[in-house]
Order: structure tokens, then C-alpha cells, then sequence
């Protein structure tokens, strides 16, 4: 099986942007049409996933978010209290402000990141297409593996990063970089951001490979430098790209628990505590599902709007 | 042709340099781990700790294979994988063959409904996913977990294979319907045979999602004759004492199966990412 990736090579641009529905002509309309009863029997089975796995589930959320219920008891109907509860707890709050610091910090860094790995990959060089299949390797292997293997490389006594630096005299005393309060939250953001930025890479170096040089060649007989070049030639190419890019990933990032489960477990003293993981821990660690299922909705409204938004454009035929 | 120069000289060496530093930075954990999965005890902890395994060793993979159920975990997670997969790709068809092709009413509705179960995160659902499976006794079970899987990899898979199917032109459809094949028959005949490249990305993802989950798997299986290698592997930690060179042995090989899919599929995963899509 061929491992390399050839950018230049001709691939179903269907693939890229769903192809819009051709209206359809009237004749076409009677050999295709009147098919609801085959159509709805097909559909049957993604119907049933997404009502009950989802849509179900959801609405269960919502009304266990109204009840005081611990495992295994049935719940009290308590109205709006988690709620009011959770606005008047410090751990909440702390945690709304690590959850903005952390996706805001792990995002912007994702984006720049990727953006000049997308640029450097971009630029003609011999093993291109080796070092990408390097660079992207990060992306596809299990976020609990990762994270576990940098708390590993974190870890006081033995870990990579201390020994590397005393080994090198780069340090007398040894750094505590996960129960350190000052560098515990700047720890997991790089571990987030090790594991996010290839996403960002494939996706900002796929749309620079669909700008046509022509337009480089254009704005450089009209006279424009290189960074002329890259303001008004690819930055706007690109917008669509980080539009779409940055909001799916950032409704990821915020929701994503493992890395602070495994790094951090929201420590030390509530410094990298994120919703995610509160939700987690009160549903599972202190058993309250009502209280667990309030704090994960409370951002929902946030990423309600991400999601409309994105399901628009995900859904929107080719419009480049 | 353009000529080199001066500045896109330069621009070539920050590029080259830019280049080295982040592969030395993706590549060192990758380093770590390997090299901790070969050391022996003595100079993975403590003051005699080395950065390069002085006497490699496999003490650590047959402790892994012998003393703990890595192999029970592993096995677990394959049938998972295996089984969402298989689903996502049948249901992913049929569903986007539906949608592609078919014009019913609810048409826009559905595709609108899976996109937004696609994006709805794992985070917000897992709790109350959590008492409907244990209302319905689905907790630690294969199926249960694979129906939890099917949540999110048949809404993509059904997207992705919706964008694909419409590209193919409607007029080989036509063709075979003329002569008498039916829509069944279109869609097995026609259309999934120039739709391999998609299919491969389908089950790519579904494979890879389902291998990889965490959350789920931590949330819905508590007895070690089900559970998956990824909530497996946070058992290696008792009580705060790590076992790092079987726990690094064990990391490097429940990596290799997503990154060994992942070689092989590169050139269409990438392209089917760019769709905009997939996991983060």
C-alpha cells in the first residue's frame, strides 16, 4: 500500500466540498421520485442512532439537571437549585475561568502553530511528504496514551524533562511541572497543543496546496513582497479554513476531559480544574448525576451557537 | 519559473529550522516512551535514571503479557472497533444513499440532525447516556459500548459518504435503472464500487474513533473482562504508584494499530479530514 501523499495528485474534489444537488429535470423527478417508503426503510437505523443516542439522551440530561439523584437512588425534582448552587460554589467558578484561559490559550497556540508547520510543509523540499507523515502521527493515536506519557515525561523524580535538564545542568533542583500551581495549567496546554496541532496542520496546509500559483506569480509581477504576498494572497484564501477549523476545534478542546483526568485530575487546588472534568468528577467520583449533568449543560448554550453555525457549513454545497 | 532569491533564500533556512524543531518536538515523547518500555527498573526510577536504555531489555513487554490482562484489554478493544465499524460503514451507506439520492420529505431535517449529533460532544452526554444504559442493562457489555460508539461515527460516517455518493454523476445510475437494476441494486452495483476511497476513510475513522475512546469506555464498563485498552491502561496506576516501563510497553503497542491504519490510509484520511471534520 502506497504510504506517501501526493498533494498535486487529482483527487475527487467531492471529497473536499459535498457537491451540490443538481435540480433535478421533471423526467428525472418521475424516474427518481416516489421513493419516501424506500428512502425512510433505509434510514431507519441512522434515524434510530441519532434519536437515541443523542437526541434522547440530551433531553434525559436536561431533566436529570433539575433533579438531586445520586447513583443508584431515585431523584428528587429540585427545579433550577443545581444550577443556582453551582453559581454560588468558588470551584465553579474557578472553573469557568481555567475553562475560557485553557481553550482561548490551547487554540491560539494550535492555530499558530499549525499555521507555520502548513507554511514550512508548503515551501519545496526534498522528504516533504516524510516529514508530514511524522508530524501528523500525533493525531491519530489515543489521547489517554498520550497524555499518560507526558505525565511520564513530567514526572518529578524520573521523568524525561527533569532528567534531561539536570543531566544537562540546565538545573540544580527539581521542577514539580504537574503539582507546581504556577506551571500545571501551562503543562496541560502544551500537552493539548501537542496532540491538536496536526489537525490545524492538515487542515491550513490542505487549503494552501488549493491556491493556484497563478496568483503568487500575478501579485509578484504586480510587485508585491512576500509578506504583501501572504496578507492578501493566502490569508484570505484561507478564512473559510480557519473559520471552520478553529470552531471545530475549539468546541473539542473545551469538551475534551482526558488530558486533565489524566495529567492533572483538575489539581493542584483547583488550578487546572475545566467543566468537562468537574461534570466528570461529580457524576462519577462523588456519584451526584443531577449536579454532574447541570455542569455539563451550563456551557451548552456556547457551544449551540459553534454547532449551528458549523452545521450550516458543513451542510453548504461547494461555494469556492 | 521564479528565481531564488535572497529572501526566499532565507525564508528556505527559517523553514528548514522551523522544520527541525517540530519534529524533535513531536518525536521526543514518541522517544520516551519507547526507550522507558526497554529499560529495566533500576534506570527508569531513582538517581541512576538514563535518557538512553543502557542494557535494552523485553523484561517490561513480558511482565505486560504475563501478569496483567493487557492481552484480555487488547482483544476487547479489537471486537469493539471491528463491530462499530462494520455498523458505521452498513448504516453509513444506506443512510447517505437515502440522502444523496432518494427525495422524501425530512430530507433536509435528517441531514441537519446528523451533522448536529456529530458535533454534539462525547462530554455532554455521557452521564445521562449513562443512566439509560443502566436502565437498560447495556453497562459493561460489548454491545452497549458499541452502540455508544455508533452514536458518533454513524452520524460522520453517513455524512462523509453523503458528500462523496453525489458526486457520483447521476447518469450511470440512470443507465443501470433503465436496464432494469433496482435502487438496492444501483447503490451495490453502481455506486459503492467507485466509492472505495470513501468507504476506506469510514472505516478508518470508525476504527480509529472507537479504538481510541476514553470516556465511554471509563464510564460504561467496570469489569476487566470488557473493558477496552484505553481505560485498561489508567488501571496501571495503583494508588498513585505507576508502573511506567510496562505501562510505556503497553502505550507503544495499543499505538501501533491506529498509527499502522493510519500509514496506510494517509493520502485519503487527510483529504477526508480536510472535510472539515473529525475528532479533536
Amino acid at each position: 500500500m502506497a504510504v506517501r501523499a501526493d498533494p498535486t495528485e487529482a483527487y475527487p474534489e467531492s471529497i473536499l466540498v459535498a457537491a451540490p444537488v443538481r435540480p433535478a429535470s421533471r423526467a428525472r423527478r418521475r424516474r427518481f421520485g416516489g421513493e419516501t417508503r424506500l428512502a425512510y426503510a433505509i434510514l431507519t437505523p441512522t434515524f434510530l442512532v441519532i434519536l437515541g443516542l443523542v437526541a434522547y439522551p440530551f433531553f434525559i440530561g436536561i431533566y436529570l439537571s433539575l433533579q438531586s439523584k445520586m447513583v443508584g437512588a431515585p431523584g428528587r425534582f429540585v427545579g433550577l437549585q443545581n444550577y443556582v448552587d453551582l453559581f454560588r460554589d468558588d470551584m465553579f467558578i474557578r472553573a469557568a475561568y481555567n475553562s475560557v484561559v485553557y481553550t482561548v490559550v490551547a487554540v491560539a497556540l494550535k492555530f499558530v502553530l499549525g499555521l507555520t508547520m502548513a507554511l514550512v510543509l508548503d515551501q519545496e523540499r526534498r522528504f516533504n511528504n516524510f516529514f508530514r507523515t511524522l508530524l501528523f502521527v500525533p493525531w491519530a493515536i489515543p489521547v489517554v496514551i498520550v497524555s499518560l506519557n507526558w505525565r511520564w515525561i513530567f514526572d518529578d523524580l524520573s521523568g524525561f524533562l527533569n532528567n534531561f535538564l539536570i543531566t544537562f545542568h540546565l538545573t540544580k533542583n527539581i521542577i514539580s511541572w504537574l503539582s507546581d500551581p504556577s506551571l500545571a495549567m501551562g503543562c496541560v496546554i502544551a500537552v493539548v497543543v501537542w496532540a491538536g496541532t496536526p489537525f490545524y496542520t492538515m487542515t491550513f496546509l490542505a487549503g494552501l496546496q488549493a491556491i493556484p500559483r497563478e496568483l503568487y506569480e500575478a501579485a509578484e509581477i504586480d510587485g508585491a513582497s512576500i509578506v504583501q504576498q501572504f496578507f492578501h494572497v493566502t490569508i484570505p484564501r484561507l478564512r473559510t479554513i480557519f473559520v471552520t477549523t478553529v470552531m471545530l476545534s475549539t468546541i473539542w478542546t473545551a469538551t475534551n476531559l482526558q488530558f486533565v483526568y489524566v495529567l492533572t485530575k483538575g489539581g493542584p487546588a483547583g488550578r487546572t480544574e475545566i467543566f468537562p472534568h468537574l461534570a466528570y468528577a461529580q457524576a462519577l467520583g462523588a456519584f451526584r448525576l443531577g449536579m454532574g449533568a447541570a455542569i455539563s449543560l451550563v456551557f451548552f448554550p456556547i457551544l449551540v451557537l459553534l454547532i449551528i453555525f458549523l452545521t450550516g457549513r458543513m451542510l453548504r454545497p461547494a461555494d469556492e | 519559473m521564479r528565481t531564488k532569491t535572497g529572501t526566499q533564500r532565507l525564508l528556505r533556512w527559517i523553514g528548514n529550522g522551523l522544520l527541525v524543531v517540530m519534529l524533535v518536538w513531536t518525536l521526543v515523547p514518541f522517544y520516551w516512551m519507547a526507550a522507558t518500555s526497554l529499560k529495566k527498573d533500576k534506570e527508569i526510577y531513582g538517581f541512576e535514571a538514563t535518557l538512553v536504555p543502557r542494557h535494552p531489555t523485553l523484561d517490561a513487554y513480558r511482565l505486560l503479557f504475563v501478569k496483567t490482562p493487557f492481552v484480555k484489554y487488547v482483544r476487547n478493544s479489537t471486537i469493539i472497533a471491528l463491530a462499530t465499524t462494520a455498523f458505521s460503514l452498513v448504516f453509513g451507506c444506506l443512510g447517505a444513499y437515502a440522502i444523496a439520492r432518494l427525495r422524501f420529505p425530512g430530507r433536509g431535517a435528517i441531514a441537519r440532525g446528523l451533522v448536529f449529533s456529530y458535533l454534539v460532544p462525547p462530554s455532554l452526554l455521557f452521564i445521562p447516556l449513562f443512566t439509560v444504559m443502566s436502565t437498560l442493562r447495556l453497562v459493561d457489555t460489548y454491545h452497549g459500548l458499541v452502540l455508544a460508539y455508533l452514536g458518533f461515527t454513524v452520524p460522520f460516517s453517513t455524512w462523509l459518504l453523503m458528500g462523496y455518493f453525489r458526486s457520483v454523476p447521476l447518469e450511470l445510475e440512470e443507465a443501470a435503472l433503465v436496464d432494469g437494476c433496482s435502487r438496492m441494486g444501483t447503490l451495490v452495483r453502481i455506486i459503492l464500487p467507485i466509492s472505495l476511497p470513501a468507504l476506506a476513510v469510514v472505516a478508518f475513522f470508525s476504527f480509529t474513533q472507537a479504538w481510541n475512546e476514553f470516556l465511554y469506555a471509563q464510564v460504561f464498563i467496570s469489569s476487566n473482562e470488557v473493558r477496552t485498552i484505553t481505560s485498561g491502561l489508567t488501571l496501571f496506576i495503583v494508588e498513585d504508584v505507576f508502573f511506567w516501563g510496562p505501562m510505556m510497553g503497553a502505550s507503544v503497542l495499543s499505538t501501533l494499530p491506529p498509527v499502522i491504519l493510519y500509514l496506510v490510509f494517509q493520502r485519503w484520511v487527510v483529504k477526508g479530514l480536510t472535510l472539515g471534520a473529525v475528532k479533536g
